[in-house]
């Protein structure tokens, strides 16, 4: 199935900024993550079609999943 | 501090901390070594210095009954990664309520004077009354004891916090130092000023690489009591680091608490800069006095934009790890650093540029520039100026001041300067002061007297009850945006139970950054004490004495003439929702009321008797 994937911040160094991207049906944001290689310790938010979810949440053919850093602080 | 006990929460009394207080009028003072109330008072900061307030009445801030309190967290010059905070407390000139009474306030900044100041043997410095003449305070280390001295200071009057800095270590080469800019000597006109706190980087590059204890007008109140500086003359006591500490700052760097402050080139998220992108996603970072328009224009301030043109290194307190300031500098044609312009922190970047309409970044590292220069807050200054800039806009044919709107550059630096320098004491007294002259309050952005943070406040509910400013003192500013809660239990915990536990970073001494997920009723604190202080202490009473702490600062609003109707966000937020905020609404009036009710339901109770 493809996802569309956007990354934001820091975890588009050396990656993309937003790209479609082919996955087995099944997989869930931990997966994406895993793919990416992006750094555990920073990960922060997750979107998928604009609503917050988790590392456990399925993702599903079409999805938009917006990966973010965390944010803290002043 | 004087330690009798290993037991700190049971016999707060058998320990003892160091105090000098001074008479600024008569010069005054006497030293005591004072039994500890509480546990509060053991660990320092706030958590003692608005017990001491609470004892006072004071109406106007600018009176001789308002205290300038000085003083260090248990923790601070400790081995312990980011233990170099001073607070600065008293009735604030800034922040204070619709009926007319000053809020009690403190500020606190990192640097190396709070560590300084505590290896001179003093724990706390009270100053009473007001100096006839300008003086800055030498306090310095002796055989006998600290001492404390009061000395002639007209030859800096008149400089930026900065070159009084510069000027002062000319005389004593190894001392700290924390002085007012030309704001808090213009006391009258500017409630907004600030403490610089110098760093072992200015002083070795002479470069005005400061940290500042900005919130609440600690600077101005300074300044009326005519002290343009304090110096912290004494040796570094830099001991061997236990086992047990350095496995917390191991902890501290590595652990992830702090991953996302660290710089980008040693694998961190690159300061709290990065806020910027991850806010855009939702279109909540604020552009244009707080009206988010859904476009990419913040962008233009994204790290990776400004890295092209601007030269970025990260750079940190003394034995700090974390490395938090983002210091920008021109680039020379060679990629070489050019001239140092300030540090690029999110709240002053944002609230100095894109929420005036600047999306520049040399326009916004001047204005940061010269706003610490002059000693100003740049939470207060840069949203009282987007609000004349807001109110410009809506009244084209009536502007007001030198009729800057979004985007001058010009005009806005002129405000800065005007209001620095104190020759514009309608954005110098502040937002709230602003606007009720105006009688345009809808959109003046600050709560309870107290403009907010750089987070929208259609994420963040919780500003209504921070008791010293909006996201240092009440930690839901990611409860929406970060954690995805929207429904009214999460809000009701978060503002009650975990998110005001931000506060303890105000007592112990340590930055946020050590941990800000979690506070300070953690483990690691709990080894740091024993190991640094041979204390033992639970998870559960430095929670408590935290929770006591923070509930005691709003015993105090209440008691300074709040009324809960003062509890309350900017009136445009529910009046004129912002569709362009890609989250889900929760501060519509209904929401609002029923958090409310909630809210106050949890903590009335508990304020009784804690004033007493
Ligand atoms: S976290 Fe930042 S401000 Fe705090 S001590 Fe470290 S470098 Fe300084």
């Amino acid at each position: 199935m493809i996802i569309n994937v956007k990354l934001v911040g820091l975890f588009q160094t050396g990656r993309f900024k937003q790209q479609d991207r082919e996955y087995p049906i099944g997989i869930k944001v931990q997966d994406v993550i895993d793919d990416l290689q992006l750094p555990q310790q920073h990960f922060g938010i997750v979107l998928i079609n604009g609503v917050h979810a988790d590392i456990n949440t399925l993702v599903t053919a079409g999805d938009h999943v917006v990966i973010m850093p965390v944010v803290d602080g002043g | 501090m004087k330690i009798e006990t290993t037991d700190p929460a049971a016999e707060p009394s058998a320990i003892f901390y160091k105090r000098c207080s001074v008479d600024l009028r008569s010069g005054d003072m006497s030293f005591a070594d004072v039994p500890c109330r509480n546990f509060e008072d053991v660990l320092g900061g706030f958590g003692r210095s608005f017990q001491d307030l609470a004892k006072r009445q004071v109406e106007n801030a600018y009176c001789d009954e308002n205290p300038l309190i000085v003083n260090t967290g248990l923790l601070t010059g400790s081995s312990v990664m980011t233990a170099l905070r001073t607070y600065f407390s008293g009735y604030s000139p800034i922040k204070g309520s619709q009926a007319g009474l000053p809020a009690a306030m403190w500020s606190t900044g990192s640097g190396k004077f709070g560590a300084k100041f505590k290896w001179t043997g003093l724990d706390e410095l009270v100053f009473e009354n007001r100096s006839a003449t300008p003086i800055y305070v030498l306090i310095k280390e002796t055989a006998a004891g600290p001492q404390v001295e009061l000395k002639p200071a007209e030859h800096l009057l008149g400089l930026s916090t900065h070159a009084k800095i510069m000027a002062l270590q000319k005389e004593y080469a190894d001392a700290h130092f924390a002085a007012i800019g030309q704001a808090g000597e213009n006391w009258q006109n500017n409630y907004m000023g600030s403490v610089a706190l110098s760093t072992e980087n200015q002083l070795k590059s002479h470069e005005d690489k400061c940290r500042f204890a900005g919130r609440g007008g600690m600077g101005s109140l300074m300044g009326y009591k005519n002290i343009l500086a304090l110096v912290a003359q004494s040796s570094d006591k830099v001991s061997k680091i236990s086992e047990a500490v350095k496995k917390v700052n191991i902890n501290v760097i590595k652990g992830g608490g702090s991953a996302r402050i660290q710089p980008l080139s040693r694998g961190g998220g690159g300061g709290t800069w990065a806020a910027y992108d991850v806010l855009q996603e939702f279109h909540a970072v604020p552009v244009n006095n707080f009206r988010p328009q859904g476009n990419d224009l913040p962008e233009r301030l994204f790290r990776a934009n400004v890295e092209r043109d601007y030269h970025i290194k990260s750079e940190a307190c003394f034995r700090c790890g974390i490395t938090c300031h983002n210091n920008i500098s021109e680039k020379n044609a060679d990629g070489s650093r050019g001239e140092f312009l300030a540090k690029f922190d999110y709240e002053p970047l944002n609230l100095l540029s894109t929420n005036l309409g600047i999306h520049e970044a040399g326009q916004a590292a001047r204005l940061i520039q010269l706003t610490d220069n002059y000693g100003m807050d740049a939470i207060s200054l840069g949203v009282t100026i987007a609000y004349a800039l807001s109110y410009n806009a809506r009244h084209p044919h009536q502007r007001i001041l030198n009729g800057a709107t979004f985007g001058d550059y010009e005009k806005i630096r002129e405000l800065v300067i005007q209001a620095g320098e104190g020759r514009l004491p309608e954005i110098g007294k502040g937002s709230m002061r602003l606007s009720a002259s105006l009688g345009e309050t809808a959109y003046a952005y600050h709560v309870k007297g107290l403009e907010i943070a750089a987070y929208q406040p259609e994420t963040n509910p919780g500003y209504a009850w921070a008791i010293a400013g909006g996201h240092m003192s009440m930690g839901t500013y990611g409860l929406l945006t970060r954690e995805g809660k929207s429904d009214l239990e999460s809000w009701v915990k978060g503002i009650t139970e975990d998110k005001l536990h931000i506060v303890g970073f105000d007592m112990i001494g340590l930055c946020k950054f050590f941990d800000i997920a979690k506070g300070i009723g953690t483990q690691m604190v709990v080894d740091c004490l024993k190991s640094e202080c041979n204390l033992d202490v639970s998870i559960e009473e430095i929670r408590a004495s935290v929770r006591r702490a923070f509930l005691r600062g709003l015993a105090l609003e209440l008691r300074q003439g709040y009324s809960k109707a003062e509890f309350c966000l900017p009136a445009e937020v529910s009046e004129n929702p912002n569709p362009n905020i890609k989250l889900p609404n929760i501060t519509s009036s209904e929401f609002i009321e029923k958090l409310e009710k909630r809210v106050w339901e949890i903590f009335e109770p508990e304020l009784q008797g804690l004033l007493d």
